[in-house]
C-alpha cells in the first residue's frame, strides 16, 4: 500500500504531534517528520498542511529573526491546537488498534 | 550549493503562477516561505530543485491540495482548470516573449514593443472615434463624422486621442473591472479595426476616383491595344476622339509604335495610336470606285439592213475587248457596325 495515500489521512495529526513539545519553522517540522520516519512525506504537503491548520485556528505563527539567513515563520500549538491534537490522537490510537486487531485475527504478520 | 538564485526565483515564480486563480492574499500566504524553503532544500543536497521537489506545477498542486485551498466560493473545477491553463500559457508566453527578444535587437519582444505603446494609443483613439461614427451610422471612410460633417468628426478624433492617452497612462495601475473593461474594449476596437481595414482595402482596389478606368476597364477590353474608326465610306479615321454618355473619355488601348519623331507618343484620347497598324489597309483615295469592264462592241447588224457582203475581211462575230482597268486597290470593306 502507497504510503503518500495513507499520510494523506494523518498529516494533519503527525504535524499536530511534532509541534506538541516545541514550535518549529516549515523546513524544521518537515525534517522531523522525516527523522520520525514518515520519509515520503512531501515538502508542499507539509507547507500547505500547516497553512491549512492556521487558517482554522489550530496553530499560531511569530517571526523569529535569524543571523545567517532570512527571518523564519515558527508555528505553534494554541490551545485548541492541543485539543485537536488529544482528539484525533485517540480517534487514531482506536483506528489503529482496530486496523491491528484486524489483521492479528487472520493471521497477518506485523 | 549547485541551485542559484535564479533557479529558486523561477520556480517560486512557476508556483505562483499555477496558483494564480486563488485570490492574492491566499496565494501570497502559501508562498511566502517558499523561497526560504527552497533555498534550504537547495543547501542541504546535490542535484536541481525540480529532481528533488518535481516540477513547481506539481509542487503546486500538492501545496494546493493540501492547504485545502480552494480557487474561492462558487468557483468550480473548471473555472480552477481554465486558470491553470491560462497561467500556463502565460508562462510559454513569457518563454517566447525572451526567446524571440533576440532577432528584434532586444532582449525580450515586450522590451521591443514599449516604447512602440504611445503609437498604439493614438492608433487606438482613432479607431474609437471612428467606432463612434460608424455606431451612429455616420458615413465614415477614414475620418470620422459627425453629422456628416469632418470638423465635428475631428474634434471627435483629438476627444478619443485625447482620452485613450490618458487611458494608456494610467490603465497599468487598473484592477478588477476597470482593467477587465479595458481589455474587453481593446479586443473589440482590434475586430472593428479588422472591419475598416477590409472596407478600405475594398475601395482601394475597386478604383472609385479614377474617372477614366471606371468606364474603360472591363474584361472584354483589356485585350484592346489600339481603336480603329471608319467612317461610311470606310476611310480610316484619323485622332478619332471617344466619349460616354457622360462625356468622359474613354480610354482603350496604349501606345505601341513610335510616332513620326521616333518616340512613344503619350496615351491620350485620339484614336488610332497607330495608323500603320490599320487592320483594313490603307484608306481608300477619293478617287471613283474601280471602272467596271468596259464592253467595246461594235453594233451589231440589225436584221432590218442586213446586206450580206460577201467580203472576206469581215467580222464575223463581235469582238469583245475587256479592257478592265486593274485596280490596284483591294475591295473596301464597309463596317457594318
Amino acid at each position: 500500500m502507497d504510503t503518500t495515500q495513507l499520510l494523506k489521512g494523518v498529516l494533519d495529526l503527525a504535524v499536530l504531534a511534532v509541534l506538541k513539545e516545541e514550535d518549529g519553522y516549515g523546513y524544521d517540522i518537515l525534517r522531523r517528520l522525516r527523522e520520525a520516519g514518515l520519509e515520503e512525506v512531501g515538502d508542499a504537503s507539509v507547507y500547505g498542511t500547516l497553512r491549512r491548520l492556521f487558517a482554522a485556528g489550530l496553530l499560531t505563527t511569530y517571526v523569529v529573526p535569524s543571523e545567517s539567513g532570512p527571518h523564519r515563520k515558527y508555528y505553534s500549538l494554541n490551545v485548541a491546537g492541543r485539543d485537536q491534537l488529544t482528539r484525533s490522537g485517540k480517534t487514531w490510537r482506536s483506528f489503529a488498534t482496530t486496523m491491528d486487531a484486524l489483521l492479528d485475527d487472520r493471521g497477518m504478520a506485523a | 550549493m549547485t541551485v542559484t538564485g535564479q533557479e529558486i526565483a523561477d520556480y517560486v515564480d512557476r508556483v505562483r503562477a499555477a496558483l494564480a486563480d486563488l485570490p492574492p492574499a491566499v496565494r501570497d500566504e502559501l508562498t511566502e516561505d517558499l523561497p526560504e524553503h527552497l533555498a534550504e532544500v537547495a543547501a542541504e543536497s546535490e542535484g536541481s530543485l525540480v529532481d528533488r521537489l518535481g516540477t513547481p506545477e506539481a509542487y503546486a498542486a500538492e501545496l494546493r491540495a493540501a492547504a485545502g485551498a480552494e480557487a474561492g466560493a462558487g468557483r468550480g473545477r473548471r473555472r480552477r482548470r481554465l486558470a491553470a491553463a491560462q497561467a500556463r500559457a502565460g508562462t510559454q508566453l513569457r518563454a517566447l516573449d525572451i526567446q524571440l527578444g533576440p532577432l528584434l535587437g532586444q532582449s525580450s519582444v515586450s522590451e521591443f514593443l514599449r516604447p512602440l505603446r504611445p503609437a498604439w494609443w493614438l492608433l487606438r483613439g482613432w479607431l474609437a472615434a471612428l467606432l463612434i461614427s460608424v455606431v451612429l451610422q455616420q458615413p465614415s471612410g477614414l475620418l470620422p463624422r459627425l453629422d456628416g460633417s469632418v470638423l465635428a468628426g475631428l474634434f471627435l478624433l483629438a476627444g478619443t486621442v485625447l482620452a485613450s492617452v490618458w487611458l494608456g497612462r494610467r490603465s497599468p495601475g487598473l484592477q478588477g473591472w476597470p482593467r477587465r473593461l479595458t481589455r474587453l474594449g481593446t479586443a473589440a476596437l482590434l475586430i472593428f479595426s479588422f472591419g475598416v481595414l477590409v472596407n478600405v482595402d475594398q475601395h482601394a482596389s475597386s478604383d472609385q476616383f479614377g474617372s477614366y478606368q471606371e468606364v474603360s476597364v472591363g474584361d472584354r477590353y483589356d485585350s484592346i491595344e489600339d481603336v480603329f474608326v471608319y467612317d461610311q465610306e470606310g476611310r480610316l479615321v484619323r485622332n478619332a476622339q471617344l466619349f460616354d454618355q457622360n462625356g468622359v473619355p474613354i480610354r482603350l488601348g496604349w501606345p505601341t509604335c513610335l510616332s513620326v519623331d521616333g518616340n512613344m507618343p503619350p496615351p491620350r484620347n485620339a484614336y488610332p495610336y497607330c495608323p500603320d497598324r490599320a487592320p483594313f489597309g490603307p484608306p481608300v483615295p477619293a478617287a471613283p470606285a474601280p471602272a467596271a469592264p468596259t464592253v467595246s462592241a461594235p453594233p451589231a447588224p440589225g436584221p432590218g439592213t442586213a446586206t450580206p457582203t460577201p467580203s472576206g475581211s469581215a467580222t464575223p462575230a463581235p469582238t469583245v475587248t475587256p479592257s478592265a482597268v486593274p485596280s490596284e486597290s483591294t475591295p473596301t470593306p464597309a463596317p457594318t457596325r
